[in-house]
């Protein structure tokens, strides 16, 4: 180039500046929402409202050994307990991105009751959406092998003539609202001990603390023997080889208390769905096939957990769940708190 | 199963195979126990993506050895300088740091290692041999008798006291309504939280920890050259290198049967699920004090003060994977870990596995002894170096301990929050200190004050708000007269001792 050549001609210079405008356009474009195929790229955070090493953990770490494989990324659990899953809750809406880069894997049941109760600092439905159910445990009432109920007409009929002694998670949750739905429906007086967490409500009940328990079916499967369950909350029992033949407490009495299940699902920022709702498609769809794939089965057995717990459903399903739980304890609420 | 010598030897020789894993898991738990907020419980999730791709019997001899050595670790930093690394570890202080500061931190920390292998060791055995006995102490040890034995954990208020009982009282009360903030025990409610989220689950144990000994003790130390005295420097500096060591081990031998004894309060505790090493460190504190022929030395640097909670706090560990091995229901976090890794090989724990299987729940309490054997080689000769620390002088000290101090704080539950309220503790540690207020007391009333509650509570719940159930067990009876005993003989022992010493001197 001679030194007489100027360093911009008017066409070079226009040609410039139209491609700068072209480029800074570009910079702007919001390709998250162009280009699902990005996502993810990186680690996906779950907040758990539960301590770690409970049925949660346990069941969330078979979950996503297998939809790792789909979503290519890798999952980071983070298990925020306190005040019946208020922490958590409270800490995932409002102190996480609603990026779909963290998600929520809560017990519907249960926690929905203590948004009822509690009344924290979040808005349901509105700030956020179960969208993907794992699984679904009838709440039951059981015993410890040598108790001398061995069925729940004999429980109920000595809970006319004494106080029963029922140890529960806590109170806001499906199992304790059975329970106080049969008591109601009886006349029989049930008197309910929280004990903070599954596995002291097992040992409460295993060690005669108490004379029966309240809670999930899954907990008094998980004690191999040393447990006898005598009623479910559900239209049918799911694994009667496995409880006692064990029948549904409507069936029994005569009564229409509500279907009470556990049922663990993930959630999403609402926000998160509308800004981003590629990246929703693909965690529904890549969350989806998990439930196909043997190995989810295999690692599912490893838990202990019965794999006919094992039950999706999709947002639309988890949602009217959960309003139907809300309305229970609506109409338990005065029981349910001081 | 036949429980003969073989089976056992097979068992020793197969942990004793797994040494390859355990050692290392010592020396992680010992420095993740030494340093406050880094508890066995959350670094073995850390830890889990590992322990998952070892078979079940490696996985869970390392898990044991992680665990049982944090117990010891947590022991260091409460002897050198004043700060327990767990809450487990915070009855440790009350005599550890004492002798730190008299020049004796070498045989203050040979006291508290072989306090904690021995104690350990023995509860661990004894353990393998009681097995089937011990799964049985759940059933008897419900709300009522757990709420009296928080009490004699409680009446540790007083005797850290002595001197000025009023302010012992007023700092043990406020560290109870400090304990109560959380989530009520019945309704899950929160309380008292002032609106901090991060208050919901309760005050974290760690925060308060660090905070009322760590901060408060670094803040002191500003004003000091060193933590220890010019005496105690001379003592340091005459010594030969071994000699401390060596009389350490001979004091501790020498009292032997006060491990032993102590280790069985730390195992009774560790099988009641829910309890754990706190509950056991500070009753069995409180037990060797009773029991002291020289109370009025505890609290001076006395070796027995150190022997009792590190035996107890040790004695801990196989107590409380009792309930998971033989109920299969864990007791505490760290047994909830250890049931994640055994579930995922498809070990199914509860009564049947000492029919199917007994071989993985003996064998679990066989590794924890290799665990306790290899710890005494492992650490013992690291009192001489360890000791050193104390020889730091407090213008470089200070500052690491609370930079240190702060990241344990952050670390439980990541939360910026507790390292702000590990700040706030040591504000009020530091007025306490300034005042002769205990900051001991305070710290008895955060750790036992919301156990005591929940008990309390539940026991009350259960009778229908009837008080008069705290009265309705035969072993709650029993332990009500004991702990009546353990207030009143003292002074009445005393006022007698004094009275004939005056008839004498007539």
């Amino acid at each position: 180039m001679s030194s007489k050549d100027p360093l911009f001609t008017r066409r070079t210079f226009l040609k410039g500046t139209a491609a700068s405008i072209a480029l800074g356009s570009v910079s702007t474009f919001p390709f998250d929402n162009l280009f699902a195929a990005d996502f993810p790229e990186r680690t996906i955070d779950i907040v758990v409202p539960t301590g770690a090493g409970g049925g949660a953990d346990r069941n969330l770490r078979a979950f996503i050994s297998v939809w790792k494989k789909y979503l290519q990324t890798e999952f980071e659990p983070g298990f925020f307990k306190g005040a019946g899953g208020q922490v958590g809750y409270e800490t995932y809406l409002g102190k996480r991105e609603p990026d779909c880069y963290n998600l929520l894997y809560g017990n519907m049941g249960p926690e929905t009751i203590m948004y009822v109760l509690q009344k924290p600092n979040y808005k349901f439905p509105g700030d956020y959406v179960y969208f993907n159910r794992c699984d679904v445990d009838p709440s039951v009432i059981w015993v410890r092998k040598d108790s001398p109920f061995q069925t729940i007409e004999e429980l109920v009929e000595e809970g006319k003539k004494r106080t029963i002694t029922l140890s529960c998670s806590r109170l806001p949750h499906p199992a304790s609202i059975g329970s106080l739905s049969l008591a109601d429906a009886t006349g029989a007086k049930f008197n309910l001990i929280p004990y903070g967490g599954g596995n002291p409500t097992v040992v409460a009940c295993l060690t005669g603390e108490v004379d029966a328990s309240a809670l999930p079916m899954a907990n008094p499967i998980s004690t191999k023997g040393q447990a006898r369950v005598l009623g479910v909350f559900a239209p049918s029992n799911p694994i009667p080889d496995r409880t006692d033949n064990a029948p549904a407490v409507n069936d029994v009495f005569g009564t229409n208390i509500p279907d009470l299940p556990s049922a663990r699902a993930f959630a999403l920022h609402t926000e998160a769905i509308e800004k981003y709702p590629e990246r929703y498609e693909l965690l529904k769809s890549t969350m989806r096939k998990v439930f196909d794939d043997p190995d989810y089965k295999v690692a599912i057995e490893k838990t202990g957990r019965p794999w006919e717990f094992i039950s999706y459903a999709d947002e639309a399903e988890c949602m009217e769940y959960a309003a139907n739980m809300m309305e229970l304890a609506k109409k338990y609420e005065p029981l349910l708190t001081a | 199963m036949e429980f003969t010598f073989e089976f056992l030897s097979s068992l020793f020789t197969a942990s004793l195979s797994q040494w390859y894993v355990i050692v290392p898991a010592i020396v992680i738990g010992l420095i993740i126990g030494a340093i406050p907020g880094l508890g066995p419980a959350n670094s073995l999730i850390i830890l889990l993506p590992f322990t998952l791709v070892l078979n079940v019997e490696t996985a869970m001899a390392f898990m044991v050895a992680l665990y049982c050595s944090a117990r010891m670790g947590a022991g260091i930093p409460a002897i050198l300088v004043n700060i327990p690394g767990t809450a487990g570890a915070a009855a440790t202080p009350f005599d550890g740091y004492p002798m730190s500061q008299k020049g004796l931190a070498q045989r203050a920390l040979t006291l508290s290692f072989v306090a904690s292998a021995l104690g350990g060791l023995i509860a661990s055995i004894f353990s393998i041999f009681a097995l089937p006995l011990l799964s049985r102490v759940g059933y008897y040890f419900h709300s009522v008798e757990m709420v009296v034995v928080m009490l004699f954990g409680l009446t540790l208020i007083a005797v850290v006291s002595t001197g000025n009982t009023l302010k012992g009282l007023i700092a043990g009360v406020f560290g109870l309504l400090v304990g109560a903030i959380g989530p009520d025990h019945i309704y899950s409610a929160p309380r008292a939280t002032f609106g901090f989220l991060e208050l919901y689950d309760g005050v974290p144990v760690v925060a308060a920890l660090i905070g009322v000994f760590a901060i408060s003790e670094a803040l002191l130390m500003t004003e000091v050259k060193s933590i220890v005295t010019d005496v105690g420097k001379v003592h340091m500096a005459t010594q030969t290198r071994w000699a401390e060591t060596i009389i350490g081990v001979r004091m501790a031998f020498k009292r032997w049967w006060h491990i032993v004894w102590t280790s069985f309060i730390g195992l009774g505790v560790g099988v009641v699920p829910g309890a754990g090493a706190p509950i056991a460190a500070f009753v069995a504190y409180q037990q060797s004090r009773l029991f002291s022929k020289t109370p009025e030395k505890y609290g001076t640097g006395h070796p027995e003060g150190i022997l009792a909670p590190e035996s107890a706090n040790n004695g801990v560990t196989s107590g409380s994977l009792i309930p998971l091995l033989t109920l299969g229901v864990p007791g505490g976090s760290t047994a909830a870990i250890m049931l994640i890794v055994i579930q995922y090989h498809g070990i199914t724990l509860g009564p049947r596995i000492f029919l199917d299987r007994p071989e993985f729940p003996y064998g679990v309490l066989m590794a924890m002894v290799v665990t306790y054997l290899f710890m005494v080689g492992t650490i013992l000769p690291l009192a001489r170096y360890m000791s050193r620390v104390t020889l730091v002088p407090t213008q470089f000290l200070a500052p690491a301990i609370i930079s240190f101090t702060l990241v344990g704080a952050f670390a439980p539950r990541m939360y910026m929050f507790d390292m702000g309220l590990a700040l706030v503790f040591g504000v009020i540690g530091y007025i306490a200190r300034k005042t002769g207020y205990q900051v001991s007391a305070i710290l008895i009333g955060v750790i036992l004050g919301p156990y005591i509650e929940q008990y309390f509570m539940r026991a009350l719940r259960i009778a229908e708000g009837n008080p008069m159930v705290l009265f309705s067990s035969r072993i709650g009876n029993i332990l009500w007269v004991f702990l009546v005993l353990s207030l009143v003989a003292p002074p009445l022992i005393g006022w007698y001792k004094k009275r004939k010493a005056d008839h004498a001197s007539l």
